[in-house]
């Protein structure tokens, strides 16, 4: 007992010194980029509310408030709930992502190729299908969706967890394997309902399966910002120890980390930002991945610096992903789950081919 | 909670009835009209007021110069600010128009939204025709003319059904992989099969579905009814009819195959009711003579 007593002690001091070294390691690169990013993502946010299938005179909107009171509501009810989900999703999206492949100590984590974005899509797709009156209980369905792709994104986190718990380390090959098992399962699931719903469930899930954020009313978001906000709380709290798991798991644990709960607050945090996104928009891929590679690319790895760096890079390609979806063909919309995979796909092979010429 | 839960219900299904009863009420100003569903277009065109559209959905293919409007996308998945971009005094919409949430925003946004109640049968189509008129207040005259001549045709339809009755039939909508996908019940497919009174062989199936080879054979259909759409994406008339499941049936080895524009056959706005009599007609002169007491036989 007294020697486990001295030890934390020591552990204590450690900590102290080593929260210290931490800071010294964010570079003055790394700052750069983080205000760089902040900056950016003011501007697009700036951008994506100014700009949309309608002109909005924003300054004669502020001076003349009286005239101009639907272009107001349009901003107020329809471009700005948009404008902050987007942002959300994005941020909590790569969060997610720079979390998991810090935890997996794997460049290939992301919420997409885990599965766990499969689990939130079927135990969505499930509450449409098998609710049948969705109509009538709409208001309901408000929180019933969210809460059942949340409950699909944490079966299979959970999954993954006892998986990875038992196995101990996983390797690369092995961790792929299971998240195409697990994608092929939730294939499997949607398609089974798919098969089994009609006409117009049909056309629902279609249209949810490739993302939009054109639900994304004030009434819808606010549950999800609300379930996202304290599990990003706890997503960002691990940065610290996230540095400390890369020198593997063992030494973590002996410079005093509680690996389990580490796990555990990372994979509950994941699967419930990706539920709560997933259920209001529908799948959105490749932010997740792609993101925390490129905020690596441009000034390392410390955690300190990846993780709010993903956040912000996150929100901002969402922001304008969904920025591009509103008006490439308007008044008509793109989907923004194609936008984001068409511009997500073509960076993650360019990364993996300058990877290959570095290695 | 039980009995909130319960008023709310009853105070939604109130809703809605009185929702479909003002579905037809005419609009304060049809100047500008933005249309989310092929079937509605048709209509008005056919009422004579394309001048009055400023933009239609992706389902909106008939007439073609309907096509020329700014699209306002798939009619369940409209962006609110895009419709509203096009500055509509009115929004028509099919009853399946979506996303739900997009259609509130856009009623609170003070747009006049008329949701078109749909029945996929003959007098649906009438009924349809006349709510669309009714919104666009077009006078009682022009109403009951336009009411006459639609009922022209389901006269016409109806005076076929007795020779048809028998008749077993499928509607093909389209070939993957040599395996056919067939209407069955709930399908636009299946009600046009209904309209006009023939045998649909693969009603007792729900939904647009693919049918194995050993299936096709053993419900054998007499006639294939077929969508121009399942021609084309199966690579042409012979690719159809030279299926090797639709070779082993009656229609294919008598070539017993009706072809016809798809958003006529399934689109259920006024011109379903001409493409119905066109294909009754067509299934009639297959089995005219012998050949109806042979079917009848079966």
């Amino acid at each position: 007992m007294a020697e486990e007593a001295g030890d934390s002690v020591q552990d204590q001091n450690w900590w102290r010194s080593r929260r210290k070294r931490v800071w010294a390691t964010a570079t003055p690169l790394q700052g750069t980029v983080l205000l760089l990013l902040a900056a950016f993502l003011v501007g697009s946010f700036l951008l994506a509310t100014a700009i949309g299938a309608m002109w909005l005179p924003l300054f004669d909107m502020i001076w003349d408030a009286d005239s101009f009171a639907m272009e107001r509501t349009i901003f107020l009810e329809l471009r700005l709930p948009r404008v902050v989900m987007a942002g959300a999703v994005g941020a909590t999206l790569a969060l997610a992502g720079a979390s998991l492949q810090g935890m997996f100590r794997n460049p290939l984590a992301d919420p997409g190729l885990l599965g766990v974005a499969s689990g939130a899509a079927l135990g969505a797709t499930s509450f449409i299908v098998l609710s049948g009156s969705v109509k009538i209980v709409n208001g309901f369905a408000q929180y019933a969706l969210p809460v059942a792709a949340s409950i699909g994104a944490a079966v299979v986190a959970l999954f993954l967890y006892a998986f990875t718990k038992r196995q101990g380390q996983l390797n690369l090959i092995t961790l792929i394997l299971v998240g195409i098992a697990i994608n092929a399962m939730g294939g499997v699931g949607i398609g089974i309902l798919q098969y089994v719903s009609d006409d117009n469930q049909l056309r629902s899930l279609t249209f949810w399966m490739v993302g939009s954020f054109g639900r994304s009313t004030w009434d819808a978001i606010v549950p999800a910002l609300l379930i996202m906000s304290p599990a990003s709380f706890f997503l960002v709290r691990n940065t610290k120890v996230l540095d400390l798991l890369q020198l593997g798991e063992g030494e973590a644990r002996n410079l005093g980390v509680d690996v389990i709960r580490v796990r555990r607050s990372i994979v509950l945090g994941v699967a419930a930002v990706v539920g709560a996104g997933v259920a209001i928009v529908g799948m959105i891929g490749f932010v997740g991945l792609v993101v925390p590679h490129i905020i690596r690319l441009l000034a390392g790895p410390s955690h300190r610096y990846v993780i709010p760096a993903s956040a912000f890079l996150g929100a901002i390609t969402v922001i304008l992903a969904d920025l591009l979806s509103r008006i490439v063909v308007a008044p008509a919309e793109l989907p923004v789950g194609l936008v984001t995979a068409m511009i997500g796909s073509p960076c993650l092979i360019w990364l993996l081919a300058k990877a290959r010429i570095h290695s | 909670m039980i009995q909130t839960s319960f008023k709310i219900l009853i105070v939604t299904l109130l809703a809605c009835t009185t929702c479909s009863l003002w579905a037809c009420e005419e609009a304060e100003d049809v100047s500008r009209i933005a249309i989310a569903g092929g079937s509605l277009t048709e209509i008005v065109y056919l009422l004579g007021l394309e001048e009055n559209i400023v933009g239609t959905d992706t389902t909106s293919l008939y007439p073609s110069s309907a096509q020329n409007f700014p699209s306002i996308g798939y009619v369940r998945a409209l962006s609110a600010e895009g419709v509203i971009s096009l500055r509509p005094t009115l929004l028509l919409g099919e009853d399946d128009v979506g996303p739900v949430t997009v259609v509130d925003q856009l009623e609170k946004l003070g747009l006049t939204v008329r949701t078109v109640p749909e029945e996929k049968t003959a007098q649906g189509i009438i009924e349809k025709s006349d709510c669309v008129a009714s919104i666009l207040g077009v006078s009682q005259e022009d109403k009951t003319k336009l009411k006459e001549s639609l009922q022209e045709y389901v006269t016409r339809i109806e005076s076929m059904r007795d020779k048809l009755g028998r008749i077993r039939v499928t509607l093909i909508f389209g070939i993957n992989d040599g395996v056919p996908t067939v209407a069955g019940s709930g399908t636009s497919g299946n009600a046009l099969l209904e309209m006009i009174g023939v045998d649909n062989v693969f009603s007792n199936i729900s939904g647009w579905k693919p049918v194995s080879l050993e299936a096709m054979v053993e419900s054998n259909p007499q006639v294939l009814v077929v969508p121009q759409r399942a021609v084309d994406i199966s690579g042409g008339q012979e690719v159809v009819i030279q299926n090797k499941s639709i070779q082993m049936t009656e229609a294919g080895k008598k070539n017993q195959v009706v072809f016809h524009d798809t958003m006529a056959l399934l689109g259920f706005g006024p011109r379903t009711l001409e493409a119905a009599e066109d294909v009754a007609m067509q299934i009639l002169s297959m089995f005219s003579g012998v050949a109806v007491s042979k079917a009848e036989e079966n």
